[in-house]
């Protein structure tokens, strides 16, 4: 479904250094897979992530969706952002019709499309409402009715639950999950926790910073539908296991990165 | 002394008077209104001043004049004046603006001009609108241009420059073209600061309005302020200057209530009487 290869980005930082965003990057994701990306703050996951959207240009190596090589964002794949990106001035349903409208959809299909997904993440009710009248949590239901309106072949989720508070954060795994068991589609989900990496990702590709780079693809064999529920996934050995292997390795990672426990090979050598 | 109820324990704060309260009450802008037609009246009586008539002598000769005739063409012939002016300085401020914006390159070649136009006392612009467009309406509309639409651009380039980068952003993963950008996000999220440019424009276009026709050619409320000026008819002064200032607030009302609809979804910071 997405293939990545090869895949370069540098950047010179405002004190002129030159960073490797992402050197020499390869992923496969398959037809309907839900792939989480977890790394260290600055691994690049959130650069990859722009790559693939076709939100940002890179350096070396090819991107292609279906067999076609990005070249910009296009209608197969849709982002849910971080920080909602939602219109402040706009109500709740013109926000989640805004991708609709931009492709040119017209306004009676636009509000039917928008209602019928406003009532998928739970909204019913809000749709006349500002994003300054809502929650973190219920913006970020808006932001993902949004992707979804323009029933994209890929859903690229950027830390989309960062922002909100640990119980939000629960529940809208819980809705995200419930969503995609109903209506499958390939997912890249970028995030920083492992927990949430393991209890959503078919597999978790694992990236170490600086240069950005894929250090480990874990697959995570947990039946589905899974659940935080008493007899649910998240309770199981297994998620314990995986979740402590990833920290272990993250903790490994963020350790090279303090100077006091480098790995210096010219002392070694002495 | 009665006991004190629960209400009235405010953390911090003595027990509200009933006098101060009903203070508190009254509605600030006509208040402060009628304590300034007070002030006015008081000190140009006691100052016995030629040049400083009490409010109630203005008053008298604003109906007098008004009662002739004269303050109503003259109304009106400004009143063009400044619609002309204020649309073009619009329309154009709104296009430099926003071209200045969003391209840097048109911000580096026009920000110098503009920068320098706006800190220029307009007035000097006179003389030439005056040998190039003779000493007609459109003179006169050129001064009003020259004093509103720089604030206007200036006001609307930063806003455009200030709009949240990740809103664009996220236009753009949807496949929007530049055009929709610029409408449908763009626009929007420069709103208020292009109002508050609008605004400040509106003020200086009345002040170029009258300049203009104090100083270019001589029609409108600004030949009445020439004219009572050389009669040394300080009260006829003032009288058409309380007309200039109603132009200037009723053009203010009107952009508020743009503004108001524009700009509804900005969080208010300013704080709430209880």
């Amino acid at each position: 479904m997405i293939t990545i290869q090869g895949l370069s980005k540098s950047f010179t930082t405002r004190s002129g250094e030159r960073v490797d965003a992402l050197r020499d990057v390869s992923l496969d994701v398959g037809e309907n897979e839900f792939l989480t990306v977890l790394g260290p703050s600055g691994c690049g996951k959130t650069t990859l992530l722009r790559a693939v959207a076709g939100l940002v240009p890179w350096d070396g190596g090819d991107i292609a969706v279906d067999g076609s090589p990005v070249r910009g964002p296009g209608p197969d794949r849709a982002v849910v952002f971080q920080n909602f990106a939602l219109l402040p001035w706009a109500t709740v349903l013109d926000n989640v019709a805004f991708g609709l409208r931009m492709r040119g959809v017209g306004r009676a299909e636009r509000a039917e499309r928008a209602r019928s997904l406003i009532a998928t993440v739970g909204l019913e009710g809000c749709e006349a409402k500002l994003p300054g009248e809502l929650s973190g949590g219920m913006q970020q239901r808006v932001g993902i009715a949004r992707a979804l309106t323009v029933r994209p072949r890929v859903l690229l989720m950027d830390e989309p639950f960062g922002a909100v508070d640990e119980q939000t954060r629960r529940l809208l795994q819980e809705e995200l999950l419930a969503i995609w068991e109903e209506h499958r589609m390939t997912v890249v989900f970028i995030t920083h926790s492992m927990e949430e990496a393991v209890l959503l990702g078919d597999r978790v590709a694992l990236m170490s910073a600086r240069p950005g780079r894929i250090a480990e693809i874990v697959p995570v064999r947990l039946p589905r539908p899974r659940s935080r529920d008493v007899g649910g996934v998240a309770r199981s050995g297994e998620y314990a296991e995986i979740t402590a292997y990833l920290w272990e390795r993250l903790r490994d990672m963020h350790a090279e990165h303090r100077p006091d426990r480098a790995h210096r090979p010219d002392e070694v050598a002495s | 002394m009665t006991a004190p109820t629960p209400v009235e324990h405010r953390p911090g704060g003595a027990r509200r008077r009933p006098a101060a309260a009903r203070l508190r009450r009254l509605p600030a802008a006509p208040v402060s209104l009628a304590a300034g037609a007070a002030a006015w009246e008081a000190v140009g009586r006691t100052a016995d001043a030629s040049a400083l008539p009490p409010l109630s002598t203005v008053l008298d000769r604003l109906v007098e004049a008004t009662r002739q005739g004269t303050i109503a063409s003259s109304l009106a012939d400004s009143l063009v004046n400044l619609a002309l002016g204020l649309v073009i300085s619009l329309a154009a401020g709104l296009l430099v603006g926003t071209a200045m914006g969003r391209w840097r390159r048109v911000d580096a070649a026009l920000g110098v001009y503009v920068h320098a136009l706006l800190a220029a006392p307009s007035l000097v612009f006179a003389p030439v609108f005056f040998s190039l467009l003779g000493a007609g309406r459109a003179s006169i509309v050129a001064v009003v241009v020259t004093y509103a639409v720089f604030v206007v651009v200036v006001n609307t380039a930063a806003g455009v420059r200030s709009v949240p980068p990740h809103l664009v952003e996220m236009a753009h993963s949807y496949g929007a073209s530049e055009r929709q950008v610029l409408v449908r996000v763009v626009l929007p999220a420069a709103a208020p600061l292009i109002m508050a440019g609008v605004r400040l424009g509106v003020g200086r276009a009345v002040t170029g309005m009258i300049n203009g026709e104090m100083f270019i050619s001589v029609v409108g409320l600004g030949r009445l302020v020439t004219e009572a000026g050389g009669r040394f008819d300080s009260a006829g002064v003032l009288a058409v200057l309380l007309i200039v200032i109603a132009v200037a607030l009723a053009a203010l009302a009107l952009v508020q209530a743009v503004d108001r609809t524009v700009t509804r979804w900005v969080p208010r910071t300013w704080k709430e009487e209880r």
